[in-house]
């Protein structure tokens, strides 16, 4: 088990940057989830946790010893790949067995990890096998039992649920979590899915263009994005977002005549950034009624989702069509009136230039 | 091809597999013929119009791997009855097999010492190019190479000369070093030979093989070497196996330098074949029989390899 740090760590791909001045502490024990769009930089900032490709600068510590010259061999360090799951000439069991002849281990040993991994994975019975005659969901299953049996300092897991179907990813997500808590191995794992980000991680890292975006609990950065890209990229439906006008206590919308009252204060603060706002609303921040309401705004119902837990309701208002979460069937068609409201506190006010978040605190 | 077929795909199939039949004929005959001949009597051989139906004999055989001398006056009936077989068919055909005069041990005719020294120049020319090719295109494929393209086209650019327009060069520089009708120099020639077309089939088989298998293993302790041998190799000896059949066709066939470089001792099999025509009226039979042997190790280390060959020529088009 150990602690993985990285110190402004920069990586080029010829004059191509593909990690800018990286800055990370992965605690011993954590499971740290990189997510971020396709390009942004994940599997290069594994695979330099990894010792796979060589940083142009900086440094990576494990357990505080720098790291960053030497092989991938002696890091001990395991790691799932994107692409590329098992050895076709190899069966299970061999496979399995691969990463312990590599550290010479004796063969009682070495049958009892496996035969304690496979069970643990539930690929027992699978062990004689060749891998292509197993299902997608067992081959993953023993592309991780490969890469545990070792019983490495950290697990790196480059989307190894990103071929499964979605049902299956979410079967093998518990048991990630449930084996992650069981070995309790520092774990770092990259994914393009927001929501399966949030389930396992305890530490969310989004990377956009090799640039470090926020580093948070899944809740932290939900609740409280840094910037604007974070907002748009975490949390589904997306976030609303609208460019807005604020005079005192009102804040209007670009094209709408009436505008949302916000307390003093809240306001107050953002008028010392004398920069043009924008105005971000996740689905549940913002509030329907059927009756005329004392500082709503009426708006036109255009699309519903029905979702069967809750639904997706999209409002024009102005120029802007909002989405809104409502519970199931609260609007019963397109084209309807409805009277469109803030939970004022969930709003979020971003710079439109930098993107940052300017209700810093909040 | 389930489902249903019109019968314009019926006709379409009709043609293509009459076309494979005139193929086939086409391709077939030569080595029927060649087949034939090697099992016929010598008077049989050269009939107008051919002789179809006739009984097998194994004369040219014997006569291919025997010095034989011409008949001066028939042997007497106790000499003839005295002889083994073999020796009566070589006097049934008006020849009589030369003996050294103290031992009477009968002389050998060279074909053998020429095929053995075939197998020899072959296997080793052709193990050394796939070996040699198989790591150079490792080398090409995984790691970065300076000017990689202009490599790999010098790389090819060396088989755009025909071959033979340096054998008298080649021919002279072999004098010098002594190289001149040895096994070492034709292995030298035929490895050089195939090598650039070893390296450039392997790269394009060793470039399909994810580079992750070996980053898996480097990742879990094992050195480059290692992982190249345990789970590349694995991998890629389909390619080889392709790379290998090829190679060894074009070792094995070579005419034009065996012809120029050897004479005797490292001499192959294909100059020594012809040889045989000599002066005089040809035996084609026995010229028949040393070709007909000349082909089987081909058909059989093609057909040792052919589920490899397969795998390997339908490699690319179809993925898994
Ligand atoms: N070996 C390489 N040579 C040159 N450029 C590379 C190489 N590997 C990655 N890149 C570039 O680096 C950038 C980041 O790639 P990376 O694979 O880290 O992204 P990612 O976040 O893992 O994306 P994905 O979600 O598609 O897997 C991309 O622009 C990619 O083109
Ligand atoms: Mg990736």
């Amino acid at each position: 088990m150990a602690q993985i740090k990285m110190i402004n760590v920069q990586k080029f791909f010829g004059q191509n940057q593909v990690l800018q001045d990286l800055n990370l502490t992965i605690e011993d024990g954590e499971f740290v989830v990189f997510v971020g769009q396709s390009g942004g930089g994940k599997t290069t900032a594994l695979r330099a946790i990894a010792g796979l490709e060589t940083i142009t600068s900086g440094k990576i510590l494990i357990d505080g010893v720098e790291v960053q010259d030497r092989k991938a061999a002696d890091r001990d360090i395991a790691f799932v790949f994107q692409s590329f799951s098992l050895y076709p000439h190899m069966t299970v069991r061999e496979n399995i067995t691969f990463p312990l002849r590599a550290v010479r281990m004796d063969k009682t040993a070495r049958d009892k990890a496996v035969n304690e991994t496979a069970e643990i994975l539930q690929i027992t019975e699978h062990l004689d096998r060749k891998p292509s005659s197993l299902s997608g969901g067992d081959m993953q299953r023993v592309a991780i039992g490969r890469a545990l049996v070792r019983r490495p300092q950290a697990l790196l897991m480059d989307e190894p649920l990103g071929v499964l179907d979605s049902k299956l990813r979410e079967q093998m997500r518990s048991e990630l979590k449930r084996l992650h808590i069981a070995r309790g191995s520092t774990s770092v794992y990259v994914t393009h899915d927001q929501i399966e980000a949030m389930s396992l991680a305890d530490q969310m890292v989004i990377l956009h263009d090799g640039v470090l975006q926020q580093v948070g609990a899944p809740d932290d950065v939900y609740l409280k994005p840094k910037n604007l890209f974070v907002a748009k990229f975490v949390g589904s439906p997306v976030m609303n977002v609208a460019d807005v006008q604020i005079n005192g206590s009102e804040v209007t919308m670009k094209g709408v005549d009436t505008g949302f009252t916000f307390d003093e204060s809240t306001l107050a603060s953002l008028a010392k950034y004398d920069t043009e706002i924008t105005l971000g609303l996740r689905p549940e921040a913002i509030l329907l009624s059927q009756a005329r309401t004392k500082g709503y705004t009426q708006a036109v119902t255009t699309n519903i989702e029905p979702l069967g837990s809750h639904d997706i309701v999209d409002v024009r208002l102005g120029d802007t069509v909002l989405r809104v979460r409502t519970e199931s069937g609260f609007v019963s068609g397109e084209g309807q009136p409805v009277w469109v409201g803030l939970d004022t506190t969930q709003a979020h006010f971003f710079d439109k230039k930098t993107e940052l978040n300017l209700r810093g605190a909040a | 091809m389930a489902g249903v077929r019109t019968s314009r795909e019926k006709w379409g199939n009709r043609i293509a597999i009459a076309t494979v039949f005139v193929a086939l004929i086409i391709m077939l005959t030569p080595i029927y013929w060649i087949t034939a001949t090697a099992f016929k009597p010598r008077n049989l051989a050269t009939t107008i119009p051919p002789t179809v139906v006739f009984t097998p004999e194994v004369s040219p055989f014997v006569k291919l791997f025997t010095k034989r001398s011409q008949l001066r006056d028939q042997p007497t009936q106790k000499e003839y009855d005295a002889a083994p077989w073999w020796e009566q068919m070589v006097f049934d055909g008006g020849e009589k097999v030369v003996r050294n005069r103290k031992t009477g041990e009968v002389r050998p005719s060279g074909y053998a010492d020429r095929f053995k020294n075939s197998l020899i120049i072959a296997i080793t020319s052709t193990l050394l190019a796939v070996s040699m090719g198989t790591l150079t295109a490792y080398g090409f494929s995984r790691f970065k190479v300076r000017g990689e393209d202009d490599w790999m086209f010098f790389i090819l650019s060396t088989r755009m000369l025909p071959p033979v327009v340096v054998a008298i060069p080649m021919f002279l520089m072999y004098r010098v070093v002594g190289l001149n009708d040895t096994h070492l120099g034709l292995i030298i020639l035929y490895t050089a030979f195939n090598l650039s077309f070893a390296v450039w089939i392997m790269k394009g088989f060793i470039d399909e093989i994810p580079k992750e298998y070996e980053e898996a293993a480097l990742v879990d302790g094992y050195t480059r070497m290692q992982a190249f041998f345990k789970v590349v190799l694995p991998e890629a000896l389909t390619g080889m196996a392709a790379t290998a059949v090829f190679c060894f066709i074009t070792a094995w066939n070579e005419y034009a330098f065996a012809l120029i470089m050897t004479t005797r001792k490292a001499q192959t099999s294909p100059p020594f074949i012809p040889s045989q025509i000599g002066s005089g009226l040809p035996d084609w039979t026995v010229i028949a029989a040393g070709t007909f042997l000349f082909l089987i190790p081909v058909a059989v280390f093609t057909f040792l390899l052919r589920n490899h060959l397969l795998r390997g020529m339908s490699f690319g088009a179809i993925r898994k």
